[in-house]
């Protein structure tokens, strides 16, 4: 039976495993070694044999904890290949500027933990991944990410701003944004909705962070409730300035998505 | 509501991430109501994960194929972690001698015996001379050819990511081997694997194809 997490949430509980995630570390836990390795290379949800990073990351701490440094070294470069394949989607070559070495920071970064993973079974942070290796994962590149992208934003060329906008062309972009962002998840037009994310993605920051917390997430602009939590009080500036934003970011969104043929 | 500001900033975001696939207005609110200070990161957070749904939900099925070869960057993060592991066990290990922490780090070459690195030796088409020099990383890894690290990787029979993490590690002196001197014998600096191939008495057949490796 797999060791149980010494996590807590923010309530003070436990966090769990996913049943089916404990399933496959108590299959795996009585394997030999051939067999898990040949099993960790399988990446289809529908094979028997696959494993999922839950459980991948469960064994090589369970290696580091016997202090089995030759599984944890055989197990760990799987992961980490298995997590590179997730990082080429999330980090393609075409999204910034030597995407390549931020891949690299990744994984690198992420070697780490399993380095200073506690063999004593202390509280880490390796738990996450074995509950929700996705969510974790994202947690983990995310700063990265925008770290190189803070880093590289002059180097990437950006919609010129024109304050001409036409009336209608925004109105279009106000209906689409609308539309794309109040589906209900069922009826989600993923290749539509992913299209206007990346446009939104060419803003400024600070003008994509507006479009999507009055569109996507749906907050007001400002409120006159000063309890009420608005896109203006998230980002610590006033109604205006998001007003401001908005404006800004509705007329390049509007030349973006005439460009690209998306708005009609 | 549990409010705790102190939490550090890394668990908020693990908290925040792990609680939906896709975050929406009440749990952005919610938590940002719990940890005020983190309020900015949290809302920077947020908006991140929403962006990188433009490049499709997180599925390890529709994510880009396994490399059948190693790549780079997984060679590097090995690297990175036996260095982290080096360090790690070397702070908690204190008074412990710099060969003894050394001997814990995976070394592919350290379970073979007399008899196994002969036998590698003539696997790989070359000698005991060179075998050795690349057990104590005496070889500058960049200029070893990956068709002969992944030579060694199936002669070994264990990753080619552990074989290439083992050539980066810091140059080492086997501590099972007998040595004779008035001194502990050191690392020595590295040298080229053409270098290598030809200052280790191999034979004519043998340095050729070596060689040809590199191009």
């Amino acid at each position: 039976m797999a060791r149980a997490l010494t996590k807590k949430d923010q309530d003070g509980n436990l966090y769990t495993r996913p049943a089916f995630v404990e399933e496959k570390i108590d299959g795996a836990l009585g394997q030999d070694l051939p067999t898990l390795l040949r099993r960790s290379q399988v990446t289809q949800k529908s094979n028997p044999d696959f494993l999922p990073l839950e459980c991948l990351v469960h064994l090589i701490r369970e290696f580091r904890r016997q202090d089995d440094q030759h599984a944890m070294s055989t197990f760990l470069p799987v992961l980490l290949r298995r997590c590179e394949s997730i990082l080429k989607s999330k980090v393609p070559d075409d999204y910034l500027p030597m995407a390549e070495d931020v891949r690299e920071e990744i994984l690198g970064e992420f070697s780490l933990l399993f380095a200073e993973d506690n063999p004593q079974g202390a509280t880490t942070e390796l738990d996450y991944y074995e509950c929700k290796f996705f969510h974790a994962f994202r947690t983990f590149r995310m700063p990265i990410i925008e770290r190189a992208r803070a880093e590289r934003e002059p180097l990437v060329s950006l919609p010129a701003e024109d304050k001409s906008g036409e009336e209608q062309d925004i109105d279009e972009v106000l209906s689409r944004l609308s539309e794309e962002f109040r589906q209900p998840a069922t009826q989600i037009n993923h290749a539509s909705r992913n299209e206007l994310l990346r446009a939104i993605e060419t803003l400024p920051r600070d003008q994509a962070k507006a479009v999507l917390l009055c569109y996507f997430f749906g907050f007001s602009e400002e409120s006159e409730d000063p309890s009420e939590t608005t896109a203006a009080t998230l980002c610590d500036v006033t109604g205006r300035t998001i007003r401001n934003r908005l404006g800004r970011a509705m007329n390049a969104l509007s030349k973006i998505l005439k460009k690209e043929d998306l708005c009609q | 509501m549990n409010v705790s500001d102190s939490t550090p900033l890394k668990d908020v975001l693990y908290a925040f991430s792990m609680a939906r696939p896709i975050p929406n207005a009440e749990l952005l609110d919610d938590f940002a109501r719990r940890y005020p200070t983190h309020a900015a990161a949290l809302t920077d957070f947020a908006v991140s994960i929403v962006l990188d749904l433009a490049r499709g939900e997180d599925d390890e099925e529709a994510a880009h194929a396994i490399e059948p070869t190693v790549s780079k960057a997984v060679s590097r993060a090995m690297s990175r972690f036996q260095n982290k592991l080096f360090e790690v066990q070397q702070s908690r290990t204190t008074g412990a001698t710099l060969a003894a922490t050394q001997s814990d780090v995976v070394n592919p070459f350290a379970p073979l015996d007399r008899k196994g690195f002969r036998h590698l030796a003539e696997h790989l088409n070359c000698n005991a001379v060179f075998v050795q020099m690349l057990r104590d990383r005496e070889i500058e890894p960049a200029t070893i050819p990956p068709r002969f690290t992944q030579k060694v990787s199936d002669e070994l029979s264990v990753p080619m990511e552990l074989v290439a993490a083992h050539f980066a590690a810091q140059p080492q002196v086997y501590g099972g081997q007998y040595y004779k001197s008035m001194e502990k014998p050191r690392a020595s600096t590295r040298v080229s694997f053409e270098d290598a191939v030809k200052q280790s008495g191999l034979t004519e057949e043998q340095q050729t194809y070596l060689l040809g490796l590199l191009s």
